[in-house]
């Protein structure tokens, strides 16, 4: 990315194929279609104000991301058009070596993904110099380019920033909540950015957690499709100074993935355990002198004796029974006409 | 009792005392145990190590003065964009009756359209608020027709989605023609059986009555209603006439009352009856034996004028004799002739 120098005069620099005019009175571009030449010529966001609000916002990563880590840092970037990338960071090298970074590029916010163990996804966003920093643990990654994420905007369009009420009760969502604002909101007048607001970024409390999505506004009256990408932040903690500093807040319902994973692991080890356990009971149970029961208790529940009877031996054979064989029956046809 | 009581309790493993920090693993001396046990630490009874409970920082002050420092008051709203909002209202749970809950925490985090539907109606209750003061501050949301400018997602990527979604649509369709198909099939296989079935019956309904009525169980003929028209040639064995007229058959209609038609019976009135030839002119035993209607004479040809009148029956013909006006009728051609002349 060449360091593009401004004009501190409010021109802007020559834009992708668009024809920089400077409109006397800056009004929106839909004025400055010309009747003679078929261009559509659309002044620079600059040349309509003074670009002053100077956020810049540095986005880069730790070693040993995965896909879906890169894209949805490359999704960031094409959202916010006042970002920069650089270079993935050594992860030798400790946490404050990200302000010096930033001060060489000149930025005064960062956003630093930072993976463990391949696994899980840390995030830090960070005021530069002096401010608040805080990490998070990004869960649910799903990226502009999947597709059911069906909306689209323009790229570097100014975004529209809504916040739950939750967030102004606690302090600490608060602080978050400015963070939040500084960090995301593209600043006007950004000479990369265009001066429609047509997407809303969402920032809602849920189960303790941050969820941002990102909506594109279709209709004035607010009929609304996705575009991503969308996160869940999980806070950890809230330091004082840029990557580092005294903790100003950690959250009391964050638990480790480690942990999680740890407890995961113990209960299957414990089912284990238990079943090992009783299978040895039970050998137990069987190598044991075993009492040996002569006379069974309930042998005579069922004895109902008879009444005797003298004893009585024939010496003649039975009588032959009498076998019936031929039952004469009428024909059916007379049986019928019986009838 | 009590003193072994005791001196059991100190041997046994992780005693701890109340108020220090976090132990080791490692015990404490039975030294040590003996002083916190004199000072009155211990109590009787089993003591086990506990840990001490993780203090939670939060720095309420703290995070305050952070952010007052933090918070870049010199900026207006239209740099910023924020809104804090909670969502619009459900129009699908008001159409219910349903009572909507408006605030985040009563979301349940795992009912994923609902959550989901959450967030949408906080975005559009944003962007309803947020109109009006974009309008006033001419910040437009919508971009004009012929703005042509690089897009978030490129073409491509949207060609992709939309062909994804016209497959998904494509596929319903399908396996909805393909049940309505099935549903079809099944409904009219079920009638073809019913129809069959019921063919069946009657035919055995049918057969049965037959054979009852051949084995003389019933003298009443109503089952042969229904087949009016197959006539039944070989009579049954006893019984009357071949044709009759009693119930009717519910199925047939009213073209087969009172016996045949009309038509069929006037045709009958001037030719006589239809149907098999009775046979009445054919030859049997008797009529071959009678030989009452043999005349001699006109069988050798001998009678004359007179002999003709009084010929009857199939006595032979006369043989050539006389031509013309004889007693004999004459032959063909001289009829012809006769005829000719006159």
């Amino acid at each position: 990315m060449s360091a593009l120098k401004r004009k501190r005069g409010g021109k802007g620099p020559g834009g992708k194929a668009k024809k920089v005019k400077l409109v006397e009175n800056g009004n929106e571009p839909r004025n400055t279609e010309t009747e003679q030449n078929k261009e559509i010529s659309v002044p620079a966001p600059v040349s309509m104000g003074k670009w002053r609000n100077k956020e810049r916002v540095l986005v880069f990563s730790s070693r040993g991301i995965n896909y879906r880590t890169r894209h949805l840092m490359q999704d960031l970037r094409t959202m916010m058009p006042h970002t920069k990338a650089d270079t993935k960071m050594d992860r030798k090298d400790k946490l404050f070596v990200i302000n010096e970074v930033c001060e060489i590029k000149n930025c005064n916010k960062c956003i630093f993904f930072e993976a463990k163990k391949k696994q899980d996804l840390y995030m830090w966003v960070a005021n530069v110099p002096h401010g608040p920093s805080a990490k998070f643990l990004v869960q649910n990654v799903h990226t502009l380019a999947e597709l059911k994420m069906t909306g689209n905007c323009l790229k570097g369009s100014r975004p529209l920033l809504s916040f739950d009420p939750q967030f102004d009760k606690e302090p600490h969502y608060a602080l978050l909540k400015e963070l939040f604002i500084q960090t995301f909101s593209t600043p006007q007048y950004h000479p990369r950015s265009q001066p429609f607001v047509d997407h809303v970024f969402t920032f809602t409390i849920t189960d303790n957690r941050i969820w941002f999505r990102n909506y594109q506004i279709i209709e004035e009256d607010a009929s609304m499709v996705e575009i991503g990408p969308r996160f869940v932040l999980n806070l950890i903690k809230i330091f004082q100074g840029s990557f580092g500093g005294p903790t100003l807040f950690e959250n009391p319902h964050f638990e480790s993935p480690n942990t999680r994973r740890r407890v995961i692991r113990m209960a299957t080890a414990s089912r284990l355990r238990e079943r090992q356990m009783v299978k040895e009971l039970q050998k137990l149970k069987r190598t044991e002198n075993k009492e040996v029961v002569t006379r069974d208790v309930t042998d005579d529940v069922f004895a109902t004796p008879a009444e005797e009877r003298p004893v009585h031996i024939e010496l003649e054979a039975p009588a032959a029974k009498v076998v019936k064989k031929n039952k004469h029956k009428a024909f059916k046809r007379q049986r019928m006409q019986k009838r | 009792m009590i003193l072994v009581n005791k001196t059991m309790d100190i041997n046994e493993d992780d005693e701890q005392l109340g108020e220090t920090s976090e132990e080791d693993d490692s015990e404490l001396s039975d030294g040590e145990l003996q002083d916190a046990f004199a000072k009155g630490l211990l109590k009787p009874g089993l003591n086990f190590t506990t840990q001490e409970p993780k203090k939670i920082v939060n720095n309420v002050e703290g995070l305050k003065q952070c952010l007052a420092d933090f918070r870049k008051n010199t900026l207006p709203w239209v740099e910023r964009l924020d809104m804090v909002n909670l969502p619009a209202d459900d129009i699908v749970a008001k159409s219910e009756g349903r009572l909507d809950n408006k605030a985040s925490g009563d979301l349940n985090p795992d009912d994923d359209f609902q959550r989901e539907m959450f967030f949408y109606r906080q975005a559009q209750a944003a962007v309803l608020e947020a109109m009006p003061r974009l309008l006033k501050l001419k910040i437009a949301t919508k971009r004009p027709e012929d703005y042509f400018a690089e897009m978030a997602k490129s073409d491509q990527q949207m060609q992709k989605i939309r062909k994804k979604l016209i497959m998904k649509q494509t596929m319903m369709e399908k396996s909805e023609k393909a049940k309505k198909l099935r549903e079809q099939r099944k409904y009219g296989k079920k009638v073809q059986v019913e129809v069959i079935q019921k063919r069946q019956k009657e035919k055995k309904a049918m057969m049965s009555a037959v054979k009852k009525y051949q084995k003389g169980m019933t003298d009443k003929l109503d089952f042969l209603e229904g087949d009016q028209k197959t006539a039944k040639g070989g009579a049954p064995a006893k019984g009357g006439a071949g044709k009759t007229a009693g119930g009717q058959t519910p199925d047939k209609k009213a073209t087969n009352k009172k016996g045949p038609n009309a038509k069929r019976k006037y045709k009958d009135q001037r030719f006589g009856f239809g149907g098999k030839k009775s046979g009445t002119k054919w030859n049997t035993k008797d009529s071959h034996n009678d030989v009452s209607g043999f005349r001699a004479k006109v069988a050798h040809g001998k009678g004359g004028k007179g002999g003709k009148g009084g010929k009857a029956g199939p006595g032979g013909k006369g043989g050539r004799g006389p031509a013309k006006g004889g007693a004999k009728r004459p032959g063909k051609n001289a009829r012809k002739k006769m005829k000719g002349r006159s």
